[in-house]
């Protein structure tokens, strides 16, 4: 299990480069510099702000010198925006807040989802079931960008259960967490239900009736764990994209998260800053993944990893 | 985003696929199945009606998408007024000249989002082709021939993967918008406007500037269907039947094309079908951020992001267009449900 | 023990009475929600660039001069008065002497005074600002000071060869390249306000943290967590603190407009810019309707020719252009915000500008003409004319101004022109070395005098904007913005500066101006505001009334 592990934080390395590669080639392709102003500036003042981040030297020796700062002083570089603020600062202030929220999503997402699955596949074909799907094709269908409006113009200024926006207190939380979740748990629906009705046509659960098991430890012991394999497997990316790419939820909820510097970053031609978002997304990616292959050792006794 | 929603999906479809016998003239069954299944014939329906209206759009729309007045702007239809929560009514223009009301500009929503099913079905189907022709191909190869080359294509899917997709997105929009300023003949750059301007006159929407928002979402579609297709073939090129094919010497390339595809093409058709939405999704996001079509071109993700700003003034511009999303979406997820139940017989009527 | 229970009993009624005696007489609120629609990108005066840092600069540091909020006239602040050479080239400042260096604590919540701000904190600012290792992006405003460029530039290395000088701890001395009557004003730009040189040393980019910063103006910086809010705390000891009677500001942090308004209509703040597209809404409503002010802008919106790029490169094509946008619907239906129909580059309250002299004749919205022009030109309905592209930066705002503009140049010339937005850094690097036909773009002022606007902007050699026009129009331009520059005769200048506007915006319309920005913002009825028409808000001497 260790050597697993080991060898699977050692495929990061090239992951890492060969992203770190073609991000840096990418951003330096889009035309547009981080000194580009409405009313342009002299040529002496960019050159001045060229040498202040090094962009004075040939492209690949800002590649090189960024990827030694990282690897020897796990330095991020500067944000070419925010004088004084540098990538590891921005990480340091905004990935908590989007971690939290992520995780608050997956909590809301699996407390919507997975009863609804659930319940779904254990009446399938009845008006529950479609009632239960339906809601969840809804909860795909509305985008974010309707949906947090909707959720503040009735839980805030209708009802005054929550603050409109903002950052720092649970009551703040709630709407933009919901508004994250409602569509993770509609696709956490969906995909326990498809679960669920593969799992309980399985042998060993006809087997567990058959042993006169009682139907509900059949289906909480048997069925239900093992219905959540899949749904495990998906948690992890999705964890990966909720810390990143909820740019429309902090936009209207005025939430000081980091998906706002992935677009940011690219608007701004804040290089480091597009650099260090995307290697920390691949970084999350990868261990998420990594979290969800453990989870299916632990959850299904079959897998093992040597 | 379409991440989780794929993948999901992919999983099924593999699994339904392992216990597909021999589909291959299944074919006609599945059709059948699919039809007596209420909800999927609905889907399909619903998006033959929305194909038929795009296609028409000319005709089918009582104004043209970029025509009117801004002195009739936001006008709000007299049937719906009643029907809107707050005091619009206090200051709206109500009009029957337009039947879901117009927008900023005294444009017709209906005209707009009728002509906007030529960029949002086009976004969708789009993404899905580019997925399966390159997805599929390139899941072929490297599933079919294994080994060292399985290894090094599935390391290049693990960086793509790696990578935010819509960051890759929004690069590649940034950099496509760019190079319009380029016209000069011959370059790159040209080409690639050039192209963008049959496809905008084809579509009718000259201007429209949608290669671009093809090609963002086309490139970035296609690594999920990779991964389910090379899943597939491995567990299909050590069948009885591939074998068999081998023995009487049938080269790779048929092997592939007559043996192998037939039999993988229905689950990754379904997942794609599941993945649609997602690619119209994107193209919602990317008109939020300002990435989507040029203007006065219609579509329902820029329909959908200027409504959601004037929400509290005039719900009408959202309404419409989010209600044409989610009709799109129910269509879209009931075709492919029917598909993976009419496919996998197996899944249907257990209970 | 009932005896020492009763005791307390009486001591607590006792403050009990003293404390509700209290609360009638205090009739302001001390603390204000007001909101930051981006993260100030600095805090530090020498880097600002942007409206958000440099309200913030404003709230902690002060210039040697203030620009008067109704007035827009160059006032002393820090400098008490000033004085010109007689070849107007040294301008000496006297300056206050009971303004303080202080460090605020926010684990205390405690003020430590520092030192007296002197005339070497000024030298300090404006050498490290010249200096090329600052990287100031504003470094060239100050261009105009002896020795800044060539310090800046490189060319020389001697930062004591900038014309800064102290004369004595409370006298400072600029001496400049040229006469500019308009210096007091730079002088007291955020970009010359004083910075103390100890932080800057110990803490280098971090200075401007909380705990920190030396401050000098009005508050102090209690809390800045970035992206999410900003807390400033009243200076007592400010030297005007006795008309300041906010002690907290909360700003927060909130880029979408429509989130704010909601905030602001659910109490969780006091004043907030509304949604154009709630305007309507906001005008029919009768409360919110009261408390909406629409207030003078200090920007021009305008639309810029390419006029090297055919058909533009024929000057009727341009006039019929700007003749063909109808402005005042553009206001009425589209933008609602009380903008006013700009004729002019520069917007009024500019020294110089003739927006609203009486003998101005701009070119105004006229189809009949704008069609005349275009068959003057050979083509008659836009026939035989090349395709015509609009370029703008990508935002709703401007797609929405610029679908009107298509639609209008449709409808009242018969053109057909193609509209395309481009991501802001991409569109300027476009506009700057291969402008489109017509391309977006506005201006604020930076200081109030047409000099920053035609020349800084339209001068062909001096101004680093792109695309350039030329020709003998274009040469004369040139001539009369420098001599209106160099002049110290107002009179003069404005006359100067009157031909210069009618070049470019009627003889060779090489730009069509759209409209004058308003300053549209709502505020809740217990605010008791002023407005400003310079640009900046003076927040520290609003009052909130109990509510």
């Amino acid at each position: 299990m260790g050597r697993y592990i080991i060898r699977r934080l050692l495929l990061l390395i090239p992951v890492l480069f060969f992203i770190s590669v073609i991000t840096f080639a990418l951003a330096h392709a889009v035309p547009g510099g981080p000194f580009d102003r409405e009313k342009p500036l002299p040529p002496e003042v960019i050159a001045n702000l060229e040498k202040y981040y090094g962009l004075d030297q040939p492209v690949w020796k800002q590649y090189v010198d960024y990827v030694t700062d990282i690897a020897f002083r796990f330095d991020f570089g500067p944000s070419y925006r925010s004088r004084g603020r540098s990538v590891n600062d921005i990480f340091a202030d905004h990935l908590p807040v989007s971690a939290q929220l992520g995780l608050a999503a997956i909590v809301i997402a699996l407390v919507i989802g997975l009863p609804l699955g659930i319940l779904s596949a254990l009446k399938q074909n009845t008006l529950w079931d479609y009632l239960g799907m339906g809601l969840a094709i809804f909860g795909v269908s509305v985008p974010a960008i309707v949906l947090g409006p909707i959720l503040i113009l009735i839980f805030a200024l209708a009802l005054h259960w929550f603050p409109v926006a903002g950052w720092g207190t649970p009551a703040k939380m709630v709407m933009p967490a919901f508004a994250l979740g409602l569509r993770e748990s509609a696709i956490i629906a969906r995909l326990t239900r498809a679960s669920m009705l593969q799992v309980i046509r399985e042998d060993y659960i006809r087997t567990a009736r058959a042993k006169g098991l009682s139907e509900r430890v059949v289906m909480v012991r048997h069925a239900l764990k093992n219905a959540f394999i899949p749904v495990a497997t998906i948690l992890g990316p999705m964890f990966a994209a909720l810390l990143t790419g909820t740019f429309i939820v902090e936009q209207i909820f005025a939430i000081p998260g980091m998906g706002k510097y992935f677009i940011t970053s690219i608007t701004n031609r804040d290089y480091p800053v597009v650099m260090g978002t995307i290697l920390l997304y691949a970084v999350f990616l990868v261990l998420a993944n990594l979290a969800v292959d453990l989870t299916y050792a632990f959850l299904d006794p079959r897998i093992r990893y040597t | 985003m379409t991440t989780p929603e794929i993948t999901s999906q992919q999983k099924a479809a593999q699994r339904l696929s392992e216990r597909q016998g021999k589909p291959a003239n299944l074919w006609l069954d599945a059709w059948h199945r699919l039809l007596r299944n209420r909800a999927a014939a609905l889907g399909f329906i619903l998006i033959a009606l929305l194909l038929v209206t795009s296609l028409l759009a000319p005709l089918v729309a009582p104004f043209h998408y970029a025509a009117g007045d801004s002195s009739e702007a936001h006008t709000v239809p007299a049937w719906l007024i009643d029907l809107l929560p707050g005091n619009v009514a206090s200051y709206a223009k109500v009009s029957s000249k337009f039947l879901f009301g117009s927008d900023y500009l005294g444009r017709d929503i209906l005209s707009r989002l009728i002509w906007g099913t030529r960029v949002s079905l086009p976004v969708g189907f789009i993404g899905a082709f580019t997925a399966l022709l390159i997805g599929l191909v390139y899941g072929c190869i490297s599933g079919y021939y294994g080994g060292k080359l399985d290894n090094l294509m599935m390391r290049i899917v693990d960086i793509m993967y790696a990578f935010p997709t819509m960051l890759l997105i929004i690069l590649m929009m940034a950099f496509f918008k760019s190079t319009f300023a380029d016209v000069r003949p011959g370059t790159v750059a040209a080409t690639f406007n050039a192209i963008n301007d049959v496809i905008d006159s084809v579509m009718g929407l000259p201007g429209g500037g949608m290669l671009f928002i093809f090609l963002g979402i086309g490139i970035t579609a296609w690594m999920g269907m990779a991964r389910l297709a090379r899943g597939q073939i491995l567990s299909l090129k050590e069948k009885e039947f591939v074998e068999a094919a081998h023995m009487i010497g049938a080269g790779d390339g048929r092997i592939l094309l007559r043996h192998i595809l037939p039999n993988i093409i229905g689950p990754c058709i379904v997942a794609e079908t599941l993945a649609i939405p997602g690619y119209i999704n994107t193209e919602v996001f990317l008109s939020f951020i300002g990435l989507g079509v040029d203007p006065p071109t219609p579509s329902w993700g820029s329909m959908i992001s200027d409504g959601a700003a004037t929400l509290r003034a005039y719900p009408h511009m959202v309404l419409f267009p989010a209600l044409a999303l989610a009709i799109t979406m129910f269509a879209f997820n009931f075709l492919g449900d029917g598909l993976r139940d009419a496919l996998d017989p197996r899944m249907k009527g257990t209970s | 023990m009932s005896k020492r229970f009763t005791l307390v009993l009486v001591v607590l009624m006792v403050l009990a009475a003293v404390l509700s005696a209290c609360k009638p007489a205090e009739k302001l609120v001390t603390t204000i929600n007001l909101n930051f629609a981006t993260e100030p990108p600095t805090m530090d005066p020498g880097l600002s660039t942007d409206t958000t840092s440099v309200d913030c600069v404003n709230m902690l540091f002060m210039g040697l001069s203030r620009l008067d909020i109704e007035t827009v006239e160059t006032k002393p602040y820090l400098a008490t008065e000033w004085s010109v050479s007689a070849d107007g080239l040294v301008w000496t400042f006297k300056m206050r002497k009971d303004v303080f260096w202080w460090r605020w604590d926010p684990a205390t919540q405690k003020a430590e005074k520092k030192r007296p701000v002197v005339a070497g904190d000024i030298v300090y600012a404006v050498r490290r600002v010249a200096n090329p290792e600052t990287a100031s992006d504003y470094a060239y405003v100050d261009y105009i000071i002896k020795g800044v460029q060539a310090v800046n530039t490189g060319e020389s290395t001697d930062l004591e060869s900038v014309g800064v000088r102290a004369v004595d701890d409370y006298t400072v001395e600029f001496t400049l390249t040229q006469p500019a009557g308009y210096f007091a004003a730079i002088a007291g730009m955020w970009t010359n306000n004083p910075v103390p040189r100890e932080p800057i040393e110990q803490f280098g980019d971090k200075w401007t943290e909380p705990g920190n910063i030396w401050t000098c103006g009005p508050t102090y910086l209690d809390v800045w967590e970035h992206e999410n809010k900003v807390v400033m705390k009243k200076n007592p000891n400010w030297f005007d603190a006795k008309n300041v009677f906010i002690e907290t500001y909360n700003w927060a942090i909130v880029n979408d407009d429509a989130t704010a308004m909601a905030m602001y209509e659910n109490g969780e703040l006091d004043v907030t810019p509304p949604p154009l597209s709630d305007m309507d809404r906001i005008k029919a409503d009768p409360t919110l309707s009261k408390e909406l002010y629409i207030g003078p802008g200090t920007c021009t919106y305008y639309y810029g020719f390419n006029t090297s790029k055919p058909p533009l490169d024929n000057v009727k094509v341009r006039q019929a252009l700007s003749h063909g946008i109808d402005r005042q619907k553009l206001i009425d239906t589209v933008l609602k915000g009380g903008q006013k129909v700009a004729t002019t580059f520069a917007c009024p309250g500019v020294f110089g500008t003739p927006a609203e002299d009486p003998n101005w004749k701009g070119i105004e919205f006229d189809p009949a003409k704008g069609k005349a022009l275009l068959a003057e030109a050979g083509y008659p309905d836009g026939k035989g004319l090349a395709e015509i592209t609009l370029m703008f930066n990508t935002s709703a705002g401007h797609q929405r101004i610029a679908e009107f503009i298509q639609q209008s140049w449709k409808e009242n010339l018969g053109l057909d022109i193609k509209l395309a937005n481009q991501e802001w850094a991409v569109y300027l690097k476009t506009v700057n070395t291969d402008a489109p036909q017509i391309y977006r773009m506005g201006w604020c002022l930076d200081y109030p005098d047409e000099n920053n606007w035609v020349l800084e902007n339209f001068h062909t050699t001096k101004s680093l904007n792109n695309p350039k026009w030329s020709g003998a129009n274009a040469v004369e331009f040139d001539r009369l913005t420098e001599e209106a520059a160099l002049s110290n005769d107002p009179a003069k200048r404005k006359e100067l500066y009157f031909k210069a506007e009618q070049l470019l915006t009627v003889t060779d319309a090489v730009i069509a101006p759209i409209y004058y920005y308003t300053s549209v913002v709502m505020t809740k009825p217990y605010v008791e505001r002023t407005y400003s028409k310079a640009g900046h808000q003076e927040f520290w001497y609003w009052k909130v009334q109990a509510h």
